[in-house]
């Protein structure tokens, strides 16, 4: 018996791809080797549903127990197989089928108010005339006679290789009519003519589970492009621990992840420039923020020891790369900046949001939440600021939730419940899922009715209306509700909350919830004494705030009090972008925020099972601007 | 899949004293109130109820009601802890008179969590849970390199070590400080149990360990039959 066997994959698009695959590895060991992407969210873990194939033909491998788990018995009998657990026996055709809908994602910008900013972007285009060396008395050379047609302004005299190699021509061509480009003094680029006035620059947030960009004219501060993409790392796990889990001593993955980001990068940048009509030749600074992990893969840095205990970054500080070097080949002349690290957990992206919400200037004690995969809080006021981050898992992307999907066209986003359940979803399709922020709502209403207690199970009680409580029932995992019947929604089953998916709701949102109230803890101050509570990134943009204070995600304040801040991360990477002062400012930032490691503090443990718990049901989060309802 | 029930033990009337009445320390520990569970557990002592029946008859029950309730998810965390409290405010007026009785325990287990991994929530319900059951546990914490369990296991003379991970990037640590154990010679006297969120039976299997606890609940059943299993004594 050979130890190879065939494998061909059917894709969306009708293709089939043909792969040759070792006995005994798993399918989607096989498909990713040969660049076949198929999403695992879990992490091959047989967690999660997303790497669903469907056997077309050939061997159908036993089911395994992860299989029957998460697929169950119907869909076993259907041929269906987790990629990342069945293993190869035979020459097999298969056909990846994930649960729909995973695709989608939605574009957080912001545009960064630019008054208060100092336009100095570290880049300078100067139009220079210089002159050609003439007499062999007078020894000189090329470079030497541009660097005097520059003057003052030029700080280095080092020149990269590459601009050296063609500039005999370049200066000969337009009888020394050049544009010189300094990045921090020092040249970056030389062109033929006049093209001063083309000078941009990228702000892109790494994060997670999307990539966003802003490509903006360097001298007026104006955005000229917004792009994003899902970060194409997503295949590989959807949370952080599982990113650098897959990392982690396997030099090899390692690189593989770093070829995705690179990759995802140059595709970004080239469809800026594109969607804003300009050469993407003329992008000279690229500031990029992200979590710690994502600014370590970037710069493929050995993340093994970032996930263990004391989770320590190999590098806080801020970092300039020439793009050859990264290699971004789409900006060849680009320059791509880091902004600095607080810690493992709190990274470039946190010390962004610190830039755009300028908390480091506030008379009084305000903060910022990043509730995400991996939460990051900053609170304080000039005087002093405290960070710590809080790993709430994945629950808010809808994954390991039995119906949970991104918030795509067809997800849950609102729900109300009265006399029976309504359900309002992205696009106002069919239902076909819940999304994290319709995952928070339906718990909070939930909680309103009563069908969940304060501990978070859900339970049926007599006083509820009878077509809500027809909605409660045991099903093959255990008590659950239905959100949307079968019959009006666009899946083929009924979409239902479970118990287990209360849990890790509940898990995940004590993260974030027991993370702030630590802060708050370390800095002696109560809800109360909090001016504003600001919530950054993609997804606290979603959420409903008066629902997330209602289940506890978020301190029991006044929810006129906690405003939604943009992606301020991006904000800051563009003003960081715009403004070496910002750069400046975040380098000296981050000798200042007083890390907070949950984890090291014996009093956590308690915040956390605390913040477990949903608050008393029936009662509903009072406003000083909306008349308290109390059912 | 129903609901637990609470599961009477049988004949418990007999072992009792005259209208002695379990129901209310039942219902006590079910809802975690430790203030009336010290109270009545004393209560029981003073009327001279065999210790070892006021533990099975009188604490267990209620105890695992809820334990099997949190394997079912219907309660979570904070209620299972509520109860494990309760629990322990009970078992410490009997563990010195079932010592006085010459009642040994069922077993020395030693437990943390593995080298790179700051989590305590779970291990500490599973040290609880252990100690309810009637273990010597050892708890070494948090981050405890191999070596530890290693040299505490043989002080010990343990019969069991347990450790979790919480992270999937420490899990790595559990095969490793198999490993170790391996090296050390004295992989053949303990049994080895592991647990942890991203842990599975398969995960179990791959690194060498004897076992695996989808929850506290189970890892306490898995620890008690496996107690009964042969290994190699301490010298």
């Amino acid at each position: 018996m050979s130890d190879k066997v065939q494998l061909r994959i059917n894709a969306d698009d009708g293709q089939e791809k043909s792969i040759t695959a070792a006995r005994g590895e798993t399918l989607l060991e096989a498909a990713h080797r040969s660049g076949v992407d198929i999403t695992a969210t879990c992490g091959m873990r047989g967690r999660c549903r997303s790497c669903r194939c469907k056997i077309i033909a050939g061997a159908v491998p036993p089911p395994t127990v992860a299989d029957t788990v998460q697929l169950g018995h119907e869909e076993i009998r259907e041929r269906f197989r987790l990629a990342c657990q069945t293993r190869i026996v035979a020459d097999t055709v298969i056909k990846p089928m994930p649960p729909k809908s995973e695709s989608g994602h939605q574009l957080l910008g912001g545009q960064v108010e630019t008054t208060s900013l100092d336009l100095v972007s570290g880049v300078e285009k100067i139009a220079i005339t210089a002159n050609t060396p003439v007499s062999e008395h007078h020894q000189t050379s090329d470079i030497e006679e541009v660097f005097m047609a520059i003057g003052d302004r030029l700080k280095s005299r080092l020149v990269s290789g590459a601009l050296l190699q063609d500039l005999p021509a370049k200066l000969r061509e337009q009888k020394g009519a050049l544009t010189v480009t300094l990045f921090r003094g020092k040249i970056a680029d030389i062109e033929v003519g006049d093209t001063t006035g083309k000078c941009y620059g990228m702000a892109i947030d790494i994060g997670t589970t999307s990539i966003v960009g802003s490509l903006l004219d360097l001298e007026t501060g104006e955005e000229l492009a917004a792009v994003g993409m899902l970060n194409p790392q997503a295949p590989f796990g959807a949370d952080l621990m599982s990113r650098i889990a897959y990392a982690q001593f396997k030099p090899k993955n390692l690189a593989q992840l770093r070829g995705k980001v690179l990759s995802g990068l140059n595709d970004l940048v080239r469809q800026a420039a594109d969607k804003a009509d300009v050469s993407a030749a003329h992008v000279y600074k690229i500031v990029v923020v992200g979590n710690t992990c994502m600014h370590h893969i970037l710069l493929g840095i050995d993340v093994s020891y970032l996930g263990l205990a004391p989770y320590a970054p190999t590098v806080r500080d801020a970092q300039t790369i020439a793009a050859a070097d990264l290699p971004l080949k789409t900006a060849p002349r680009a320059h791509i900046c880091t902004l600095p690290i607080l810690a493992g957990f709190v990274g470039a992206d946190a010390l962004a949001c610190v830039l755009a919400t300028r908390i480091y200037d506030s008379d009084t004690v305000r903060g910022l939440v990043d509730i995400g995969t991996n939460g990051e809080m900053v609170l304080g006021s000039k005087d002093k600021l405290i960070a710590c981050s809080a790993p709430a898992g994945p629950a808010f992307e809808g994954a390991q939730i039995r119906h949970g999907m991104r918030g795509a066209v067809g997800a849950i986003e609102r729900v109300s419940i009265s006399d029976d359940v309504a359900c309002q979803t992205i696009g106002s399709d069919a239902a076909v899922g819940i999304c994290g922020s319709g995952l928070i709502e339906a718990c909070a209403r939930m909680s309103d009715a009563r069908v969940l207690n304060k501990m978070g199970s859900i339970k049926s009680t007599a006083e509820l209306p009878e077509a809500v409580s027809a909605r409660i029932r045991k099903g093959d995992h255990g008590q659950e509700f239905v959100l949307v019947w079968k019959t009006q929604g666009g899946k083929d089953e009924d979409i239902s909350l479970t118990q287990g998916d209360v849990r890790q709701l509940q898990l995940a949102k004590a993260a974030i919830y027991s993370g702030v109230m630590m802060l708050m803890k370390a800095m002696d101050v109560s809800a109360d004494d909090v001016d504003e509570l600001l919530l950054c990134g993609g997804f606290g943009n979603y959420v409903d705030i008066e629902s997330a204070v209602r289940i506890r995600l978020l301190p029991e304040m006044d929810p006129a009090r906690i405003t939604y801040a943009g992606n301020a991360a991006l904000m800051g990477a563009q003003m960081a972008t715009l403004s070496e002062t910002e750069i400046d400012r975040a380098e000296k930032l981050v000798g200042t925020i007083e890390h907070v490691a949950l984890a090291a503090r014996t009093d956590f443990q308690e915040l956390f099972i605390d913040g477990m718990n949903f608050g008393e049901p029936g009662l509903q989060v009072v406003s000083q601007h909306d008349e308290a309802v109390a059912v | 899949m129903s609901d637990p029930e609470l599961q009477i033990p049988q004949g418990w009337e007999d072992r009792a004293v005259d209208g002695w009445e379990w129901a209310t320390l039942w219902e006590a520990v079910e809802e975690g109130d430790h203030g009336y569970t010290h109270d009545r557990v004393q209560q029981a002592i003073d009327a001279d109820i065999d210790p070892r029946v006021i533990l099975d008859d009188g604490l267990f029950p209620g105890f695992n009601l809820q334990g099997d309730r949190f394997s079912a998810q219907i309660i979570f965390i904070p209620e299972m802890l509520i109860t494990a409290r309760a629990m322990k405010a009970g078992l410490a007026l009997i563990r010195p008179l079932l010592a006085a009785n010459d009642e040994k325990p069922l077993g020395t287990f030693v437990m943390g969590t593995v080298l790179g991994d700051m989590h305590d929530i779970g291990q500490s319900i599973v040290t609880i849970m252990l100690e309810n059951a009637g273990f010597n546990v050892i708890n070494l914490g948090t981050d405890v390199h191999p070596d530890r369990f290693i040299e505490t296991a043989a002080e010990e003379k343990a019969d069991m070590i347990g450790f979790s991970a919480l992270l999937s990037t420490t899990v790595y640590y559990q095969k490793v400080t198999i490993d170790e154990f391996e090296k050390s010679g004295h992989r053949d006297k303990v049994h080895i149990l592991i647990g942890g969120a991203p842990t599975t039976q398969e995960w179990a299997d791959e690194c060498g360990a004897d076992g695996w606890g989808r929850d506290a609940m189970e890892a306490v059943k898995l620890a008690r039959k496996l107690i009964a299993a042969d290994r190699g004594a301490w010298a």
